[in-house]
């Protein structure tokens, strides 16, 4: 146990004289949980939200519909839409006053009933960056929807489009919305035969019912828990990479001609991994408690259990870099790992925005699945008895990773 | 004591150590002479357990190293070829954190430390990086960290390669004065003048095999103080042969299209009789050189290559 105490001192004397690596490792939580916090106005402050300035030069019930759809549900809640005259729009976007202005040209609605090419001109605020993206996007979809939309149900559009819409009316006459009706009912009876998948439809909506009965997940839920895995990944992969600077600066050939076993040396540098590891997932949900929604005392186990998994995953990328052919061939092949480890394990983007098929994926990789139990703990329904049954799994899989590590260790890794 | 018998080490159709076999006492030096590439560092990985011998026998102070590895890498102290120093921390958290390594600790382990930079010249600068050390000291740590735990035995890899003199000679004190105190040294080299100056005993290896072993006198007996002409040219080994027959005090070591290596007993007065015989024979002569008796010019007459070839 000396030896592996001793080993953790040293490693951490090392860290110390190049703090570099270690302020990457702790800053990056930090760093994106600080633009969490600037970009949602900490707990309890108002959402991100965009605000587009809207001329429309059209005015007909199509560019109307697309500048509803715009800021209603579908976009989240993250757009709020204001109609504007194009000199007040033009003056107000070069003032900063808005997230960005839309323009949408006069003939838009005849160029998508007749599939013309039409441009719709977007102007974005420089000084903003995540916000106008939101709009981009936004955009991009509903007119690909419009296109679409155009393509399955075109007679009828025209049709709503050919009636004149009394400026004064809140709603369309009753024979329109009547008649479009009917033809939309015909055509869903037509396609119906083809589109089974619609029974799917109705359960799906069932779930949607069933998922507003739960807590939304905030907006830290959402985001933290991954942006620390990615930090642990980070900090795995740094850390296995050791291995070649042991081997190149010739300390592990001391090590193993030394009367100490090498997995008190691997246990050693594994042991100050999980300390820093701790740390860092401290610090990163020690600021979802403050600046967020996340429980304060669920943040102890949390931690835990991120530093553990986070040293399981170390384990697995030390095999891979103890195996690699040179210390290039095992940082390429780590990072080819990590990075989509990273994208599908709810790191980048959360599980909760993915599609069911890549969610299924992601939450079997190491990463994912040990990012789903975070979770679990951070909302406060984990069962202790299934958190033992991860940590028993976790420590075979730890257990026999570093087995591995050590046979390698003492049989051709130093010897080249 | 460190006894070796019949080791044997092969990767794959190379055989790094072929039936070398050794014995070096303890208030002695035992050196192991030889080029790069002939088997001097497999033979000391084996010994320090690093690698395990195919064939052979290895026993430290009595601890078979195979069987009793961690008992026999107790005793031993390794001074690696290369630097095998944490650069980013201190001297003394490296002897600190080797010295732990050997099972060293508390007041002891300071006491040793202390000890350790004293008779390395290191006590002043014991608290920099290691990065900012000479070559030198470098190296002197090196040495200094394989001796924190006091060995019993000590295995040194060519320790002085790419040191200064002044560090060298400071160097090779150390290595003294640790055999005074009744350690058992087993020293590496290429370099001929410190294995004549510092073993007691010694053992030349080419291509694996240890081609002759005893003390320095014993080695210089069997050149029977003959010297060495070297010469480079253009010869035909088979009418060389011939002419050389016809001057019995004259032994040919080694001869090829470029170059001859002759053993004679006094240059001085058979040189020129030599010369004209190879000339006659229709040697066309570039270079001679004459080197009188010492550990290269055996190794020579032994290998037919240079030390340091």
């Amino acid at each position: 146990m000396s030896f592996v105490w001793r080993t953790l001192v040293k490693d951490f004397q090392r860290q110390r004289r190049s703090p570099a690596e270690f302020a990457l490792w702790l800053g990056m939580p930090l760093l994106i949980g600080g633009l969490m916090v600037t970009l949602s106005g900490g707990r309890g402050g108002p959402k991100p939200q965009a605000h587009v300035l809207i001329v429309d030069r059209d005015d007909t019930f199509l560019s109307e519909l697309l500048v509803g759809a715009l800021s209603q549900d579908a976009a989240g809640g993250m757009i709020r839409a204001e109609s504007v005259e194009l000199e007040d729009g033009r003056r107000r976007i070069a003032d900063g006053d808005a997230s960005a202005l839309l323009i949408i040209p006069a003939g838009f609605s005849d160029a998508v009933l007749l599939e013309e090419p039409c441009t719709l001109e977007l102007i974005t605020n420089p000084a903003q960056r995540i916000l106008p993206g939101i709009v981009e996007e936004g955009l991009s979809i509903l007119l690909d929807a419009t296109f679409y939309a155009h393509r399955v149900l075109g007679d009828e559009l025209e049709t709503l489009a050919a009636d004149p819409i009394d400026p004064n009316a809140f709603t369309l006459p009753d024979q329109t919305v009547a008649q479009f009706s009917v033809r939309v009912n015909q055509l869903v009876e037509r396609l119906g035969a083809y589109l089974s998948p619609l029974a799917i439809q109705l359960e799906t909506m069932t779930d949607e019912e069933e998922e507003k009965d739960e807590p939304q997940p905030g907006f830290a839920l959402l985001f933290l828990p991954g942006i620390l895995y990615m930090s642990l990944l980070f900090m795995a992969a740094g850390v296995s990479d050791d291995f070649w600077r042991e081997r190149d600066q010739h300390t592990l050939r001391r090590v193993l001609v030394s009367p100490q076993r090498v997995s008190a040396f691997l246990a050693g540098k594994m042991l100050y991994s999980g300390m820093v590891m701790l740390a860092v997932s401290v610090v990163a949900l020690a600021i979802g408690a403050i600046y967020f929604e996340l429980s304060a005392p669920t943040v102890p186990l949390g931690a835990l259990w991120a530093a553990f998994s986070g040293v399981v995953i170390l384990a697995g990328l030390i095999v891979i870099q103890l195996y690699a052919t040179s210390q290039r061939a095992g940082n390429i092949l780590s990072s080819a790992i990590v990075f989509p480890l990273m994208m599908i394990g709810g790191s980048f983007f959360p599980f909760e925005a993915m599609p069911g098929w890549m969610v299924t994926i992601g939450t079997r990789t190491p990463n994912g699945w040990s990012l789903q139990q975070l979770k679990a703990i951070l909302r406060d329904q984990v069962e202790l008895a299934d958190l033992g049954m991860a940590f028993a799994a976790s420590l075979g899989t730890l257990l026999v990773l570093a087995a591995i590590s050590v046979y390698r260790l003492r049989r051709g890794f130093v010897q080249g | 004591m460190i006894e070796v018998e019949g080791l044997r080490k092969q990767y794959g159709d190379i055989i790094a150590v072929n039936n070398v076999s050794l014995r070096a006492e303890p208030g002695k030096i035992f050196g192991l002479l030889g080029p790069n590439g002939a088997g001097k560092t497999t033979t000391i990985s084996c010994i320090s357990g690093l690698v395990r011998p195919d064939a052979g026998r290895i026993r430290v102070l009595g601890h078979d190293v195979v069987a009793d590895g961690r008992a026999s890498r107790a005793r031993l102290g390794v001074v690696p070829q290369e630097l095998a120093l944490y650069e980013d921390l201190s001297a003394r958290e490296n002897l600190n954190y080797w010295g732990a390594a050997y099972g060293v600790r508390g007041a002891r382990l300071r006491q040793r430390i202390d000890a350790v930079l004293e008779i390395t010249g290191l006590g002043d600068r014991a608290k920099e990086p290691v990065k900012r050390f000479s070559g030198g000291m470098k190296r002197r740590l090196n040495f200094g960290c394989a001796l924190v735990h006091e060995p019993e035995a000590l295995l040194l890899d060519e320790p002085t390669v790419g040191v200064d003199p002044q560090s060298r000679v400071k160097l090779l004190d150390l290595v003294r004065e640790e055999a005074r105190k009744g350690t058992c040294v087993l020293y590496t080299t290429h370099y001929m003048e410190e294995a004549e100056t510092l073993c007691d005993r010694l053992a030349i290896v080419d291509d694996g095999k240890m081609i002759a072993e005893g003390t320095l006198r014993e080695l210089r007996d069997r050149l029977r103080e003959r010297d060495l002409l070297r010469l480079s040219g253009t010869f035909d080994p088979a009418r060389v042969h011939q002419a050389l027959a016809s001057l019995p005090n004259v032994q040919l070591v080694h001869v090829d299209e470029e170059s001859l290596t002759l053993e004679v007993p006094d240059a001085g007065t058979q040189l020129p009789m030599t010369l004209q015989t190879l000339a006659e024979s229709g040697a066309e002569l570039r270079e001679t050189t004459w080197t009188q008796p010492n550990l290269e010019t055996l190794f020579i007459k032994l290998t037919g290559k240079e030390l340091r070839e």
